[in-house]
């Protein structure tokens, strides 16, 4: 499954936000990669992430297959339209 | 995405920097700066894969839970956006990809934990830096935090200090504090390269004191070095090599063996005297810096040191240096010459680079070679000046001890010199304290008011050194370390070989002896116009002193003066050091 989004942010995919969906993605089973135009990364690895260089007002395509990729998408998603803001939780 | 094939990463990499050091080296990178570690074995058994994989992984646990912790005091103390910066690092200590990319290294190559982790990382890093996206390329610090951390806890806590070497390495880092420098130990320390600095930075100075071959300026490189990786450094060419291949090493091996063939003939000078064919004695004193120096010197047959610069002692300090830290430093370079001149130069700083000096004043210089430095800052602050010059006389109790004065504009300036030392010497003997009050103070000619003006200077002081790097620098309007300007700054300029000939000539006519230190006098191509224009003493580089022997001993004086009045007649800087050149080839060939 996969569904695009928008990088809104000022600094664009830095440390935090990245950090942000890698330990969002890593909550799930699925597999999760992101592609910006023809390369896609490991979105369980921040520092794979990075590499992807995805500045303010990119657009990146989420896609996720396996266990819980349709909800693995949605958290990620929310990420993306809180800005990374979002005060986060559970988390370990 | 697997980011790096393992096997196409293998390559060798060269960097271009400034040789400062002669020499050509091989050995095994310590990189300082971004990682204080050394990792002291690149490989393991490859039986011994299972248990250092598991030792990876304890040490990425513990690493882990040190940063929660800070990631926890971070939140609570500083707030939450400080706290997800160690989030993130958080991240990084458990990124699968990095995880599996160590892992398969140490599997596949034997590769330890220590030396897998810090080169995947530093792949990261650089990957990061060169995204052009410079936001993200600041984040290569994180990783860099990160190589660190897991170094620290795979290595145990001990950190491996410079100054606790127990094998040969090659030391890179961002940059080497003078201190750092001076107390690399050149037992274990084969070269070094750094990222900044140049020709007359410190670090610089101190290679060539150490005599260990090193380059410097070489820009952006610590992030594509592993420690433990083999690094070849050319001290001739400036170039460094990391990760040679075969028919690479193999050349430097050679290189390296015709350098010890060089070095073995040179050496057989070294009982020899410095002097012409026709047995007219030059004297080749030292420049040093350090004590530890003076080796240097006496093992090539020094006639002394004619310039001891004492800057050091000032630089890197907290507190200004005491009287009997100067009395110390002074006392291991004079014992070591026994009745051989040791000429010792009292601080040519700016004051704004000496600690605790002239707070008082608010230093705003915008342009510190015309600034308040060297000598002027000793007249102004009589305090530190009068502490260097009582250890000085102390020290000349136990040798040919003499003093020079730097950057002596005025000869107001020169009086007021002496009358200080007049009143040191009074201080002295008051205080019963055992020195030598007949010691000789003599200046530096480098500013070209006082070359001008020798002949009235040559009248007052006991002997002229003269200081040709600022000497070229202040005449010529050219910064010495400024490459634009190369072209201007020029030991050839006519310019300069006329301010020669005149403080020469004062010298001759008031009976007082003329050295030449600097640069210039260290480069083999000038030696026959020096010595053709009356020079009878050099104080140099100790490492050329052999060189210079050579050229000395291969000529006559009747050929150096028929060189120095051809020199005179060009009108250009370029046709004097073409010419200069072509006449060195003649006296030593090859």
């Amino acid at each position: 499954m996969r569904q695009s989004v928008n990088v809104n942010n000022e600094n664009g995919l830095h440390l935090v936000p990245c950090s942000r969906i890698a330990q969002r993605a890593a909550r799930f089973q699925c597999d999760v990669q992101i592609h910006k135009e023809n390369r896609s990364v490991d979105a369980k690895s921040i520092l794979d992430l990075m590499t992807l260089n995805a500045e303010h007002g990119t657009t990146l395509i989420l896609e996720a297959r396996g266990d819980g990729a349709a909800e693995a998408i949605l958290e990620i998603v929310r990420l993306f339209e809180s800005n990374f803001q979002e005060d986060d939780d559970q988390s370990t | 995405m697997q980011l790096f094939q393992t096997e196409s990463a293998e390559q060798m990499l060269a960097k271009r920097g400034i040789a400062v050091s002669p020499g050509v080296v091989i050995g095994s990178a310590l990189v300082l700066g971004t990682e204080d570690f050394r990792i002291p074995q690149r490989f393991v058994s490859v039986d011994a894969v299972e248990s250092e994989i598991t030792r990876l992984h304890t040490a990425l646990d513990s690493a882990s839970a040190e940063i929660e912790e800070n990631e926890q005091l971070a939140s609570e103390q500083l707030g939450k956006q400080y706290g997800a910066i160690f989030g993130a690092h958080l991240q990084l200590a458990r990124d699968p990809q990095l995880i599996e990319e160590i892992e398969t290294l140490i599997r596949e190559k034997s590769y330890s934990p220590e030396f897998a982790s810090s080169r995947v990382l530093r792949r990261y890093a650089k990957v990061v830096q060169n995204l052009g996206n410079h936001y993200l390329a600041e984040r290569a610090t994180d990783i860099f935090d990160l190589e660190k951390r897991i170094l620290r806890h795979l290595l145990g806590i001990e950190r491996e200090e410079l100054t606790h070497l127990t094998a040969p390495v090659i030391v890179l880092a961002h940059n080497l504090t003078p201190s750092e420098t001076a107390g690399l130990d050149k037992v274990h320390v084969l070269g070094f390269a750094t990222e900044v600095g140049g020709h007359t930075s410190h670090t610089a100075i101190l290679a060539g004191a150490l005599e260990i071959p090193a380059v410097v300026g070489i820009g952006n490189f610590l992030s594509d070095v592993s420690g433990g990786e083999t690094i070849i450094i050319d001290g001739h060419s400036g170039e460094i090599i990391i990760d040679p291949d075969e028919p690479t090493l193999e050349k430097y091996h050679d290189t390296e063996e015709q350098d010890r063939s060089v070095n073995a003939r040179l050496a057989s000078l070294r009982p020899l005297r410095s002097e012409t064919k026709d047995e007219t004695r030059i004297q080749l004193m030292g420049n040093i810096e350090f004590p530890e120096e003076v080796d240097h010197c006496t093992e090539r047959g020094a006639d002394g040191v004619g310039l001891y610069r004492t800057e050091f002692l000032y630089l890197n300090r907290s507190h200004v240096p005491t009287e009997e830290d100067h009395y110390e430093a002074y006392c291991r370079v004079v014992s070591a010459f026994d009745d051989r001149p040791v000429v010792i130069r009292t601080i040519d700083l700016g004051a704004d680079k000496i600690p605790g000096t002239l707070d008082h004043i608010n230093w705003e210089g915008t342009n510190p070679a015309l600034g308040l430095r060297s000598i002027r800052v000793s007249l102004q602050d009589l305090e530190l000046f009068k502490t260097q010059l009582r250890a000085i006389l102390r020290a000349a109790k136990h040798g040919d001890v003499r003093i020079m004065f730097p950057l002596i504009a005025t000869l107001m300036e020169f009086r007021q010199a002496k009358m200080i030392l007049a009143e040191v010497i009074e201080d002295l003997e008051e205080q019963g304290i055992p020195f030598n009050k007949d010691v000789a103070a003599g200046m530096m000619v480098e500013v070209p008011s006082a070359a001008i003006l020798a002949d009235a200077f040559a009248a007052e002081v006991d002997f002229f050194s003269i200081g040709t790097n600022d000497l070229i620098q202040y005449t010529l309007a050219a910064d010495r370390s400024d490459p634009e300007l190369a072209n201007l700054y020029r030991a050839g300029d006519p310019s300069i070989l006329r301010l020669l000939r005149t403080v020469i000539e004062a010298g001759q006519k008031h009976d007082i002896p003329v050295t030449v230190c600097g640069q210039m006098s260290s480069d083999p191509k000038f030696i026959p116009v020096l010595v053709g224009m009356g020079i009878r003493q050099m104080s140099v580089t100790p490492h050329v002193i052999p060189e210079l022997k050579e050229v000395i001993r291969n000529m006559t004086v009747g050929q150096a003066e028929e060189i120095a009045a051809h020199a005179q007649k060009l009108e250009m800087a370029r046709d004097v050091e073409n010419y200069l050149r072509g006449e060195l080839k003649k006296i030593v060939p090859g």
